[in-house]
């Protein structure tokens, strides 16, 4: 009887402290190498940001990038503790669920263009009890078109959701709807396909976060070396384009970046990226105090704060001293 | 321990004891539920909320009507996809079993569409029908339709030869074979086929509204994760979850009270 049991502890007791050893290992927050969550799949827009990385690994920082299906599912990988590093602009996740997590670093400002289709509408006024559609509910296009309704005095009859700048591109192509709001390259083909069908609306002052580098304070105290390291990096890429543009190109060559990019997508990299750096969508300072006020301002407009943005603290949803040190060690603009 | 041994517990005292099932089942919710507390207490993710939080957000919901405006929402597809599904399902599958020919044409069809991956299909279901409600609908079709079109096929083919023998014997018509012997031996596995193309059209509803446009439940889950309240996304899944299993044991029971009396729990 206790040999038989003891056939059966043994066993069992094995697969228990192999268990324990396997948590065991996985408890500390920081593993080689920096695993970062990108909520978006790799393409013309995010290759700004591969080339940081490129660069850093260059400078031995070892990393291993995941492209997540969106931004929620990358941020989630970043509180559950499988990844390091995430991209995004997670405020309502710092705020409500009081996650350990800070942004560090400001990738790009939202950059949105209001459309309409000039049969119908040919400034502000004539959207006033009109239908407007925008990406979903709580989005960020929702919260620009709050805003610019304050700003103009009207009301909208009602906001729709149409998930997908490309998706509404094609329905404002389609004449399914009648005015949205779209990003930079589905403004440039509805303009390019519609002619004087469409028009943009003027907009401006709209500066907020679109997406911004976060990890876990644990990540970020632990790793310094490794988060300057990027931080400079990024700095000084995103500088780089601002300055010129073509930078782009030649540094996609030198790492062999997006290989296997259509060859009729190529011709858009340079126009996307000269555009995106004259509207300011990449900041030359990663952000900074004066940024993260503006986005407080905005994300509760969009919902995604609560409370009085003039109440909030920075340092409850950035850490910003490695961005601090890199502006230090390669000069403020 | 065996369900067995529950069975004298209680068994000629004052109260009527719950069945062994019973105990079971309310055990299993214990339990679940029980686990669902304790991992949202630990947390397992700071993101994710305990079986009681997400309660009192479901509870918040159904009380300032955020609920019910959704679930009238998702119903529009749900029911007008089921409908379709059942009545040209059924139809289809009948026509399958009674003639070869339209078997070799249909069958091949609802077979392929049984087995493929439909999450992957939803996206072409949107270049051709676009956002709206039919897209919608349509998605619900895929998933319901061959599971009933299939069931009522399988059922009329193995319609019992000998009844229908039997009806031919007594001068029984083509139409008489069909109407009082082939339909009422189908109509149990018919009805089968029915109540798992509800759950599955359940399935395609929320895709749909996952992956098409977010309206009704669909909408509730994006939006409350978009914006971080984590319980009120849990509550809108935990919904839509016990709608479905309750819609579909109510099924499974009248399908047992009408068809199959004689396995009726005792």
């Amino acid at each position: 009887m206790f040999e038989k049991a003891r056939s059966i502890f043994l066993p069992v007791a094995g697969v228990l402290v192999l268990l324990a050893a396997t948590i065991g290992q996985s408890a500390p927050a920081q593993a080689k190498p920096v695993r970062i969550a990108f909520g978006d799949i790799a393409s013309v827009e995010s290759l700004n940001f591969l080339i940081a990385l490129e660069r850093a690994k260059e400078r031995s920082v070892e990393i291993d990038v995941t492209f997540f299906k969106s931004e929620d599912i990358a941020a989630q990988a970043v509180v559950g503790g499988h990844a390091d590093i995430g991209v995004g602009t997670p405020y309502a996740l710092l705020q409500k669920v009081k996650a350990p997590i800070r942004m560090f670093f400001q990738l790009s400002a939202l950059r949105f263009y209001p459309i309409v289709n000039t049969e119908y509408y040919k400034g502000w006024k004539d959207l006033d009890g009109e239908e407007f559609v925008v990406h979903s509910r709580g989005s960020g296009t929702e919260a620009i078109m709050n805003l610019m309704a304050k700003r103009e005095g009207i009301t909208f009859k009602r906001l729709s959701y149409v998930p997908g700048s490309e998706v509404r591109a094609g329905a404002m192509l389609q004449g399914n709807i009648r005015a949205t709001i779209v990003d930079a390259p589905n403004r440039n083909l509805l303009l390019e396909k519609g002619g004087d069908k469409f028009m943009v609306l003027p907009m401006e002052g709209v500066d907020a976060s679109d997406e911004a580098l976060y990890a876990s304070t644990d990540f970020l105290e632990s790793n310094p070396e490794t988060v300057d390291i990027l931080v400079e990096e990024l700095l000084t890429v995103w500088r780089e384009i601002n300055k010129d543009p073509d930078y782009v190109t030649a540094q996609r060559k030198k790492y062999g970046l997006l290989a296997d990019l259509p060859a009729e997508l190529e011709p858009e990299i340079i126009p996307y990226f000269t555009e995106s750096a004259k509207s300011g969508a990449f900041p030359v300072n990663g952000g900074g105090p004066e940024a993260v006020k503006t986005d407080f301002e905005f994300y509760a407009i969009a919902g995604q704060l609560q409370g009085n943005p003039t109440s909030l603290k920075i340092e409850d949803f950035w850490y910003l001293g490695p961005l601090d040190k890199a502006q230090n060690k390669l000069g403020r603009m | 321990m065996t369900t067995r041994d529950f069975e004298p517990v209680g068994r000629g005292g004052p109260f009527r004891p719950l069945s062994s099932t019973a105990v079971w089942r309310l055990a299993s919710f214990v339990l679940v539920f029980g686990a669902w507390e304790f991992a949202g207490r630990v947390p397992i993710s700071p993101a994710f909320p305990t079986f009681g939080a997400t309660m009192a957000a479901l509870f918040q919901m159904t009380l300032d009507g955020s609920m019910g405006r959704a679930y009238l929402s998702t119903l529009q597809p749900l029911l007008i996809g089921l409908l379709i599904s059942g009545v040209f399902g059924i139809l289809a599958g009948v026509a399958m079993g009674l003639s070869r020919l339209f078997e070799f044409f249909v069958a091949p069809v609802f077979i392929v569409l049984q087995a493929a991956p439909v999450a992957a299909l939803i996206p072409l279901i949107t270049f051709i029908y676009g956002i709206g409600l039919t897209a919608k609908v349509i998605a619900v079709c895929i998933l319901a339709a061959p599971v009933i079109v299939l069931n009522s096929y399988k059922a009329v083919r193995n319609a019992s030869p000998s009844l229908i023998e039997m009806c031919r014997a007594f001068q029984g018509s083509r139409v008489q074979v069909i109407a009082k012997i082939i339909l009422p031996d189908a109509s149990p596995l018919i009805f089968a086929g029915l109540r798992l193309g509800i759950a599955a059209g359940f399935i395609g509803v929320v895709l749909a509204e996952l992956l098409i446009t977010p309206t009704g439940i669909g909408d509730l889950i994006t939006y409350h994760r978009s914006v971080a309240d984590y319980a009120e996304m849990y509550a809108a899944i935990f919904s839509i979850v016990a709608f479905a299993a309750i819609t579909v044991s109510s099924l499974q029971k009248l399908e047992t009270m009408v068809f199959r009396p004689e396995k009726k729990e005792g």
